[in-house]
């Protein structure tokens, strides 16, 4: 593609506007005032179509496939928030029955759709590298031409430039042009207006580096998305959760296996109920109100000898007392107290009864351990019993035979054989009395039995429920974040205003521009004019609107 | 200048493209699991219901079939059916199968192991050490470890007496 030479010299690229140095206008364009957008440079974009790579790189340096990029992220991502995401479905649902169950037809096609996992769906994730890679090129696109505009510019501009400035005036018949050009020199100095001279023509130009600010921001914006990649990075980021009984320890995942975490004692506050001062917001609550809940936890380091599996020998390495927002923390990882479970079923003792046999039962008692049943239980009158079968959480299952739901003795169920001490265990042929028991349950499997397990007592244990979370990102994230904000606040409260003032024979051009706050620019016109005999310039846009409203007036009188 | 600013281009995009690439990658293949195929299997010791101990790296030469399991899939029930029939062959052939329960009561496991009839060891992992090094979130979880203790394949979910066999298969070692 050929380059356009300017009639000052410059030598401009294809697609040019405005000449980057003298600012001719190089095409011809409609209306009275020049498009000054990104200084009437050539966009990369707008010039080449030729390779795959500049199709790609045309289509992505589009402000308009930005804007449908970042549309397109709006409505998707408030799709998101129509019905929970799978991951705050209450746990142990299947989503695929859970989401019709719960929200109907509806929520049927919400989770066939895939927006129950939206956002890390692959084509949410690949809108969102779209977006970054629309910020990169767009950027690039812009500020480069941009840069290099702003930096060839040329102190004499042509007269087209100027009378196609939205803030233009002329001042003729003026006594001595060169020292009013002079007063109007130092009241732009005492603005803080940076002056460059040339032939007795002058640039004031102020606040020049509020055009990066856009792109600052953006360079904030793609380190910030950066932080968010790399989250999907080894080692960079986790967010687990793990329930701990009293008493018990855990791996925490993302270790490696190689750190634990033991509760050792579960506690929690509620507001007191007989307290006046909180009387009236618990009745509002509609029931008690957490105060607060912690966990005395310990950190356990496996040792490094040792292989994985009954092998694994654990250190203690410290204590915390986990509290909401007070979390546990070592090497980057930190546990925080995010829920609990209280009252877990952990021990159940059992009495033995008899209305036919003549035995002295009331020291018969033993306890069973739902986390670690024996087999058999064997007392000193000679009795035995044995568990047959031990379902932690009961369920009759699709064959209709009993099983469990999962290993968490939240409905237990067991079902106990018992031998007297006249039957023989070892015995095939003998048949104890056999027996299923649970909470509210008690019954026998084989006929009529002479004797009967009771439930005698319970034990608890709190579940404590901790969020493990590792986030290395975070500092990247934050850099970007305080970068976009440097961006914003440069393109904000500075603003680029340009004053062209030109002596052509005895006769003054002046002309203004400003990429916003146009009022300020007019406010230093006036503030010359107030100073020297150069009247205040009009502005271009004002005069046509009035003219298109005497039209009117006109016409309406007509 | 034309053939500099199509390599400038083209650099940029490749860079973005390797990085969102990798990002993806990273995503997606998080779900396969800690441990894949052409992965090193992790070792571990384990103990079974007589307190045999178990160490995998003992097991180099064999082929090893690693299986995770609970009493409550029901699909396991079923693969490990399929196990009990074939054990015998193909530990002639040079085949290990290691049944590793996910932390179940010793209770419930020999319960299991009597009612299932099943004849092989089953080891209990407690406190999920090994399961969670092999990153085991669902079950049955398989994984197939050739005669270098390299694993060859990795299986999740129920699998019919065919792919049982055929996975049994791959693993007889070569000499």
């Amino acid at each position: 593609m050929e380059k356009v030479k300017c009639e000052c010299g410059h030598v401009n690229p294809y697609g040019t506007y405005l000449c980057e140095s003298c600012g001719k206008p190089l095409k011809e364009e409609k209306g009275k005032i020049a498009n000054m957008r990104y200084e009437g440079v050539a966009r990369r974009s707008q010039t080449y179509k030729k390779s795959m790579i500049d199709r790609v790189w045309n289509f992505f340096s589009s402000v308009k496939v930005g804007i449908w990029i970042i549309f397109a992220l709006l409505i998707t991502s408030s799709l998101g928030t129509v019905f929970p995401q799978e991951m705050y479905i209450p746990p142990g649902e299947n989503p695929a029955i859970y989401y019709e169950q719960a929200y109907g037809t509806i929520g049927l096609l919400y989770y066939q759709l895939g927006f129950h996992n939206l956002y890390s769906s692959w084509w949410y994730m690949l809108l969102i590298a779209s977006l970054g890679i629309s910020l990169v090129i767009a950027s690039l696109d812009r500020v480069v031409p941009l840069y290099r505009a702003l930096s060839t510019q040329r102190v004499t501009r042509h007269e087209g430039f100027l009378k196609r400035q939205r803030v233009f005036g002329e001042a003729e018949g003026l006594d001595d042009p060169e020292a009013e050009m002079k007063k109007a020199e130092k009241v732009l100095r005492e603005k803080k207006y940076k002056i460059r001279k040339e032939n007795g023509n002058l640039l004031a130009e102020k606040g020049r580096f509020a055009r990066w600010g856009p792109y600052v921001n953006h360079v904030g914006l793609i380190i910030f998305l950066i932080g968010g990649m790399l989250r999907f990075f080894p080692e960079m980021y986790t967010d687990e959760h793990v329930w701990v009984r009293e008493g018990e320890q855990e791996v925490i995942s993302g270790t490696g296996g190689n750190y634990f975490v033991r509760n050792n004692e579960f506690a929690i506050d509620l507001y007191d109920e007989e307290n006046e001062m909180f009387e009236a917001a618990l009745e509002r609550a509609g029931g008690s109100v957490v105060e607060s809940f912690r966990t005395s936890a310990t950190l356990l380091k496996r040792s490094s000898n040792g292989t994985v599996g009954s092998e694994t020998e654990l250190e203690e390495v410290k204590d915390h007392e986990i509290i909401v927002n007070d979390p546990l923390t070592f090497e980057g990882f930190s546990l925080y107290q995010v829920d609990y479970k209280l009252n877990e079923l952990s021990t159940f003792s059992f009495t033995l009864e008899s209305e036919t046999v003549d035995e002295d039962f009331s020291d018969f008692i033993f306890e069973v351990d739902l986390n670690d049943p024996q087999k058999l239980y064997e007392f000193e009158n000679g009795y035995e019993i044995e568990i047959l079968e031990y379902f932690p959480n009961f369920l009759i299952d699709d064959n209709r035979e009993p099983t469990t739901i999962n290993r968490i003795p939240d409905n237990p169920r067991i079902i106990f054989e018992v031998f007297p001490p006249d039957v023989d265990r070892e015995d095939e042929n003998a048949e104890g009395e056999i027996s299923l028991i649970g909470i509210q349950v008690n019954e026998s499997l084989n006929g009529d039995h002479d004797h009967t397990i009771r439930l005698a007592g319970v034990e608890m244990v709190d579940v404590t429920g901790l969020t493990i979370r590792k986030d290395r990102t975070l500092p990247v994230i934050s850099v970007g974040a305080i970068i976009f904000m440097i961006g914003l606040i440069q393109g904000s409260y500075w603003h680029h205003r340009r004053i062209w003032i030109q002596n052509r024979e005895g006769t003054l051009l002046l002309a203004g521009h400003a990429n916003k706050n146009w009022h300020a620019l007019k406010k230093d016109f006036s503030l010359i004019s107030a100073n020297t005999q150069i009247p205040s310039p009009v502005d271009q846009l004002d005069e046509a609107a009035k003219e298109k409203e005497n039209e009117g007036v006109n016409q309406n009188n007509v | 200048m034309k053939k500099r600013r199509l390599l400038i281009r083209s650099i940029i995009l490749g860079v973005m493209m390797v990085a969102i690439g990798f990002t993806f990658y990273n995503h997606f293949s998080a779900d396969r699991g800690l441990v894949s195929e052409g992965d090193i299997a992790p070792n571990f010791v384990l103990e079974d219901m007589d307190g045999n101990r178990l160490e995998l790296a003992e097991l180099q030469g064999k082929g090893v079939y690693v299986n995770f399991w609970a009493t409550y899939c029901v699909y396991c029930r079923e693969k490990m059916q399929y196990l009990e029939e074939y054990h015998e062959d193909y530990n002639e052939k040079g085949v290990e199968i290691v049944s590793i329960n996910v932390d179940e009561t010793t209770l419930q496991v020999d319960r299991h192991k009597q009612r299932q009839g099943l004849s092989y060891p089953l080891y209990i992992d407690r406190n999920m050490l090994v399961s969670n090094a092999y990153g085991v979130h669902s079950l049955p979880a398989t994984f197939l470890i050739n005669e270098e203790g390299q694993v060859i394949d990795a299986e999740v979910g129920a699998k019919t007496e065919e792919q049982v066999i055929a996975s049994l298969d791959e693993l007889i070692p070569s000499n």
